[in-house]
């Protein structure tokens, strides 16, 4: 950083070619217009200036030299000192009472000067102040200044005793060691002892607790097996009596339901009696078929007689009518002989019932039959 | 420039090998300086003075303010054999105070140092373990150690290691096991240290014991102790050293607390040398004997073997000890107790 220097009032006029060369002026700082004074921070004087905006450049360009140009012309109206006329010269003048040459340069001067050469001189000589006073000579004689032997014995002493006070204090220090060796030794012992003491006893207790823990698990199985046993001795008992009522019970139903038989009876129902059904039917069949036959017959028969009567004279019709029915009823008694004879193995029961007409004779039967049960 | 040296020939005497001390509270910081100085020499002479004044605990204080742990860090890395060990030297003197203890855990010393234990030089060995020993008692130290997965690497070192060194392995092991011990046993510490109780030196014997026991003090340690080691514990009892017979009690006894270390604890006729340890009345392992005893008697077998020996515990009770006293009459009770 430098001083800056001061700003010419007047600006330099534009037709002058070379500034004058003038020795350097410093101006005082708060008397410069240059700097800023008051608040700096709303100051925005000069816009910020885009480098970008070729336009812009180009407008203040123009703007610039437009007032440039209104400068000058300003100027060339200025009213000026007219030119000299021709022949003569303006000439700068002082008016003053006393002409003085007017420079901005100094006026210095030289001069120098010298001092004579040195002349050789011969060295000074050596200074030995006059002797004065008077000369004394003295001597230590043996045995006058001190007592060797007494002299030294407090030097000795504190000779020897510091060298044997060193040497008690290392002494020491090592015994102190030894000391403390021993004694950390006796504590080690100690804590050792004590701390094998806490294991043996923490084992002990380990051991002491695995078999309470063992006892009582043993303990509570024999419980748990009692259980179970009481529970399947209660099971067994009550299984027991309520399987005892089982076997006659189910006997009993198998009776019920007739899974018992008495083989002879079972063989006379299923075998014997369905055959001696199939039997009857036959001979009722047979029986049957053959009072059909009979019927049959006798209708043939009486169906003849008929016709052989009615050929007859119509006066025997009424005779032949009741005769009919007489022979009709005969008929069917001497069919009824006829059937007795015919079936030796219908026993008992005549048929009392002779009214009975013929077109019942299964039901006269099966009566019989049922009655021969 | 002027230099307080005003004559070529060095006053009678002064120690070449030492820089000078600045006085008072200058001594520490200027050889701090002088520590980060490119010249051998000085760096030297700077570790030789240092090594002196930090015996003195206050200026192990001092120097850990002003940050010493950090140069120290720097120079254990160096090419240099002399400036390596002074500076574990230095390092080791430290660890013996809380203070220096304090320090090394939280400047992480113990991560740089885990570089320097394949060092080829002996005594830088030598000072790395022991720093590694004191550091193990603290807690925190030994939790320090067991995250930098330093103990496969310990475990393997035990058996290439010279005599010395492998005691203080076996001590450093001792107190990082206390604390944790599945990686120790993953690395395969207990065939190793079974073969390191069987060695001459009556010094790694019992050590070896004494990490067998702190193995024994987790249950994992406790199965495989029970399984490996218990018969050569017991012929270890019968041993000439008292310090062996201490620690190989011990060991005992923490392998005892399972049922199967028991067993074959009698299997191994481990009672006799017991009650024999427990007769002594000066025996250091009286304590622990009388704890195997108890820890022996809770098997039937055991209880009728000492049942006949009660005489030994009741003479127990008149032990200065109390601590012994209680454990005699735990033992008794125990002995007579009927299910």
């Amino acid at each position: 950083p430098h001083a800056l220097p001061v700003r010419p009032k007047y600006r330099v006029p534009p037709d002058a070619a070379v500034p004058e060369e003038e020795p350097v002026r410093y101006a005082n700082l708060m008397y410069d217009r240059r700097v800023v004074r008051g608040n700096t921070y709303a100051l925005q004087v000069v816009p910020v200036v885009c480098f970008f905006i070729p336009l812009e450049i180009q407008r203040q360009r123009e703007a610039r030299k437009r007032a440039l140009a209104r400068k000058r012309a300003k100027e060339q109206m200025q009213p000026r000192t007219p030119e000299p006329v021709e022949g003569r010269e303006h000439v700068h003048v002082q008016t003053e009472l006393y002409l003085e040459e007017i420079s901005d340069r100094i006026i210095e001067v030289d001069t120098e000067c010298q001092t004579d050469a040195f002349l050789d001189r011969p060295s000074t000589p050596l200074f030995i102040p006059a002797k004065t006073g008077k000369d004394v000579a003295t001597q230590i004689e043996e045995g006058e200044l001190f007592d060797f032997d007494v002299e030294v014995k407090p030097i000795l002493e504190v000779l020897i005793g510091k060298t044997v006070e060193q040497a008690l204090l290392e002494v020491m220090e090592e015994e102190e060691l030894a000391q403390l060796r021993a004694h950390q030794r006796a504590y080690a012992e100690l804590r050792n002892a004590e701390l094998a003491e806490v294991q043996r006893l923490e084992e002990q207790d380990r051991r002491y607790r695995e078999e309470k823990e063992r006892r009582k698990r043993q303990h509570m199985e024999m419980l748990q097996k009692q259980k179970e046993t009481t529970e399947k001795i209660a099971a067994r008992a009550f299984a027991q009596r309520y399987l005892a009522d089982l076997i006659p019970s189910v006997f009993n139903n198998l009776r019920e339901s007739g899974f018992f038989y008495d083989p002879i009876e079972r063989d006379i129902e299923t075998e014997f009696l369905p055959w001696l059904m199939t039997e009857v039917e036959e001979t009722l069949e047979k029986k049957v078929l053959g009072r059909t036959m009979l019927d049959s017959l006798i209708r043939t028969v009486v169906e003849k007689r008929l016709d052989a009567f009615s050929c007859t004279p119509l006066s025997d019709e009424t005779e032949a009518l009741p005769e009919e029915p007489r022979p009709a009823d005969a008929v069917p008694q001497s069919d009824s002989e006829r059937d007795v004879t015919d079936q030796p193995v219908v026993t008992e029961k005549e048929e009392t019932d002779q009214p009975v007409s013929e077109e019942q004779p299964s039901h006269h039967i099966t009566f019989q039959l049922e009655e021969s049960d | 420039m002027a230099h307080a040296r005003i004559s070529a020939s060095l006053p009678p005497d002064i120690d070449t090998t030492k820089a000078p001390i600045a006085f008072g509270k200058r001594a520490l910081p200027k050889l701090n300086e002088e520590l980060h100085s490119p010249d051998l020499l000085t760096q030297q002479r700077a570790l030789m003075a240092l090594c002196d004044l930090v015996h003195d605990p206050e200026n192990v204080y001092q120097a850990i303010e002003i940050g010493f742990l950090d140069s120290l860090k720097t120079l254990l890395l160096h090419r240099d054999s002399t400036v390596r060990q002074k500076t574990t030297e230095i390092l080791s003197i430290m660890a013996m105070h809380n203070v220096g203890r304090q320090g090394l855990i939280q400047n992480g010393v113990i991560s740089a140092l885990s570089k320097l234990l394949d060092d080829p030089v002996d005594i830088c060995r030598k000072n790395t373990h022991q720093i590694f020993e004191m550091m193990a008692k603290l807690p925190e130290g030994a939790a320090d150690i067991i995250c930098a997965r330093l103990i496969p690497v310990l475990v393997f070192k035990l058996k290439t290691e010279s005599d010395e060194i492998q005691e203080l392995i076996l001590s450093t092991l001792s107190s990082c096991l206390r604390v944790e011990a599945s990686e120790a046993l993953a690395a395969g510490a207990v065939t190793v240290l079974k073969k390191a109780l069987t060695h001459s030196s009556a010094a790694i014997r019992s050590k070896a014991a004494w990490v067998l026991l702190d193995i024994g003090t987790h249950p994992e340690g406790k199965i495989v102790v029970c399984e490996e080691v218990v018969p050569v514990l017991v012929s270890l009892l019968e041993d000439t050293d008292p310090e062996v017979q201490a620690s190989a009690t011990g060991a005992l006894m923490f392998a005892a607390v399972k049922p199967q270390g028991r067993f074959s604890a009698l299997g191994a006729g481990a009672i006799p040398p017991l009650l024999k340890l427990v007769a002594e009345e000066t025996s250091r392992a009286r304590l622990s004997a009388i704890k195997t005893l108890t820890m022996l008697a809770e098997l039937p077998e055991g209880r009728k073997t000492l049942l006949d020996h009660t005489a030994t515990f009741e003479q127990c009770l008149n032990d200065p000890c109390k601590a012994v006293k209680r454990a005699a009459e735990i033992a008794i009770s125990v002995i007579k107790w009927k299910p």
